[in-house]
């Protein structure tokens, strides 16, 4: 597993905390631990294990849930700003509301949620790296839907044809590049 | 139900979950949704189903809260969306072991279980309910980050595959601690099944994907039917190393629980944990014969809360222990007069 941090290296330690019985565990690589055991981000009474010192987060109730909160929190979503690089950036994000739901950063921050599937496009930049200390990656690599992936073999095809059709006026075919824009007419017709 | 059937490898692997998130276009997530929106989603999502073979409804708003607790203590819903409030509801296929919770955390959430370990099976089943869902819905997608959900660690694929383990020797033999640290490298997790120490915990683990986005379905079922395979086959290993060095011990505990199992009035919740835990590992080395998917049953069925929902009149936990006494009982009864 990388760091939750910086995502790039992987994850050799693991810090487990329970504040009033909120139950948080981080993982991180060594350079980021020792950077913000420096910084004082571990709260005092906590203290950094190595990988074999962490037994108690195992006996969580369900995989599918506390995935969730294991990730959720001011700790990990509190420095959303920071990788704004300038002042008036972070103000120009920080003023962004959602469109469709109203979520600001400022909710995102609160419980690591997004209030509907648009803000991800409209925080797009702000959220990536979160998304990024969470998986790793920050481009999907699985399935798509049938509807979108047809849709996007048409645009490809819609692509090539325009290409072939433009070097076929090229050339003087005028016979394939009429041919070409049939077969246009009823790709763009069916999409 | 999935328990009470005989699963693949079920010697060691109990069940295997698989679920996806998805959700709708154009709709807030769960937290900023009316109550007019939540009904619409609900209606859209069964609308699809409905008419189809199999497939049933049921308004899980509307259950009282020992019957949703059950479904939870089943493995059917999470706790979250047993514990829940507002509109949701529960659409599912008996048959294939699918259950679709439609306003959990995100609007829709597929799952498919099945005893033992089956992830192609349960991959298949979920796969195919969501591709209905794709055809007939709006579904949120984005090319970069996937399926859109409401917490980025769902983002991507939205799946998440959860295989619950066995594991006697391999705790016996204190390999856990070691084996959390392996799997966390490969962006897998192990869990206990309840929230207390192994003793209490019937040995019981379950193992799952951490990673979603960037990854492809293929390569994490992959990576997780691998190393499942391996740590079964090192718990087999483990378990032939009690049943050379300390069988009469082991022997002992077994044929003494299953006294208990057979003659006991009154059975306590981590009672039958400890005794389905002894009796599962003295089945799978043959020191009994017994099918080995009854004590999952017995195990799922002995729940507090199913118990209250299954036999009415059921309130004090004495009254349950009596009863989850008999319903062990009906259990060994019925496999005796099929033999």
């Amino acid at each position: 597993m990388l760091c939750e941090r910086c995502g790039k290296k992987d994850a050799t330690f693991y810090y487990h905390e329970n504040v009033n019985g909120a139950e948080k565990t981080y993982s991180l690589c060594r350079d980021c631990a020792d950077e913000m055991e420096k910084r004082g981000e571990f709260r005092k009474f906590g203290g950094l294990t190595s990988e074999f010192g962490k037994f108690e987060s195992l006996f969580a109730s369900d995989p599918f849930e506390t995935m969730d909160s294991l990730f959720s929190g001011q700790d990990l979503f509190g420095n959303l700003y920071a990788p704004m690089k300038t002042r008036q950036l972070a103000q120009q994000s920080r003023a962004k509301r959602c469109p469709l739901c109203g979520m600001t950063l400022a909710d995102f921050a609160k419980d690591g949620k997004a209030g509907c599937p648009t803000c991800y496009e409209i925080f797009a930049e702000e959220l990536e790296p979160t998304i990024g200390r969470i998986h790793g990656k920050t481009m999907h690599g699985g399935q798509a839907p049938r509807k979108f992936r047809e849709r996007k073999e048409t645009a490809e095809r819609i692509r090539a044809l325009e290409a072939e059709k433009k070097e076929a006026i090229r050339i003087e075919n005028y016979e394939r590049a009429a041919e070409i824009r049939d077969e246009l007419k009823n790709l763009r017709g069916n999409a | 139900m999935w328990y009470g059937t005989c699963g693949k490898e079920n010697d060691t692997a109990v069940s295997t979950r698989v679920r996806l998130a998805r959700n709708l276009s154009g709709y807030p997530f769960d937290g900023r949704l009316t109550e007019e929106q939540a009904k619409e989603i609900i209606g859209k999502v069964w609308a699809v189903f409905a008419g189809k073979d199999g497939w049933t409804f049921t308004d899980f708003a509307s259950l009282p809260a020992v019957e949703r607790a059950s479904y939870a203590e089943r493995h059917i819903v999470s706790p979250d969306f047993a514990k829940k409030s507002g509109p949701r509801a529960l659409i599912s296929n008996e048959e294939r072991s699918v259950y679709i919770m439609v306003l959990e955390e995100d609007h829709i959430r597929v799952q498919a279980i099945a005893a033992g370990f089956d992830l192609s099976g349960t991959r298949q089943a979920v796969t195919e309910a969501a591709e209905l869902l794709e055809e007939a819905l709006d579904i949120a997608y984005s090319e970069k980050l996937g399926y859109l959900t409401h917490c980025p660690t769902n983002l991507g694929t939205g799946m998440r595959a959860s295989v619950m383990l066995h594991l006697p020797a391999y705790t016996g033999a204190g390999g856990i601690r070691n084996l959390q640290s392996q799997l966390s490298k490969m962006g897998l997790t192990i869990r206990g099944m309840t929230g207390e120490g192994s003793a209490a915990s019937g040995s019981l683990y379950q193992i799952s994907n951490q990673i979603t986005l960037g990854v492809t379905e293929d390569g994490v079922s992959a990576k997780l039917e691998d190393v499942i395979t391996q740590i079964i086959a090192k718990e087999r290993e483990l378990r032939g190393r009690i049943r050379r060095e300390s069988l009469d011990a082991l022997s002992d505990r077994v044929m003494r629980g299953m006294g208990v199992m057979r003659y006991a009035n009154s059975i306590g919740s981590a009672e039958l944990l400890s005794l389905y835990s002894d009796l599962r590992l003295g089945t799978a080395l043959h020191l009994l014969e017994l099918p080995i998917e009854k004590l999952d049953e017995m195990l799922m069925r002995g729940m507090p809360n199913t118990i209250c929902a299954e036999h009415e009149g059921t309130v004090s936990p004495a009254d349950r222990d009596r009863v989850r006494a008999a319903v062990v009982r009906e259990i060994l009864d019925r496999v005796n007069t099929a033999e």
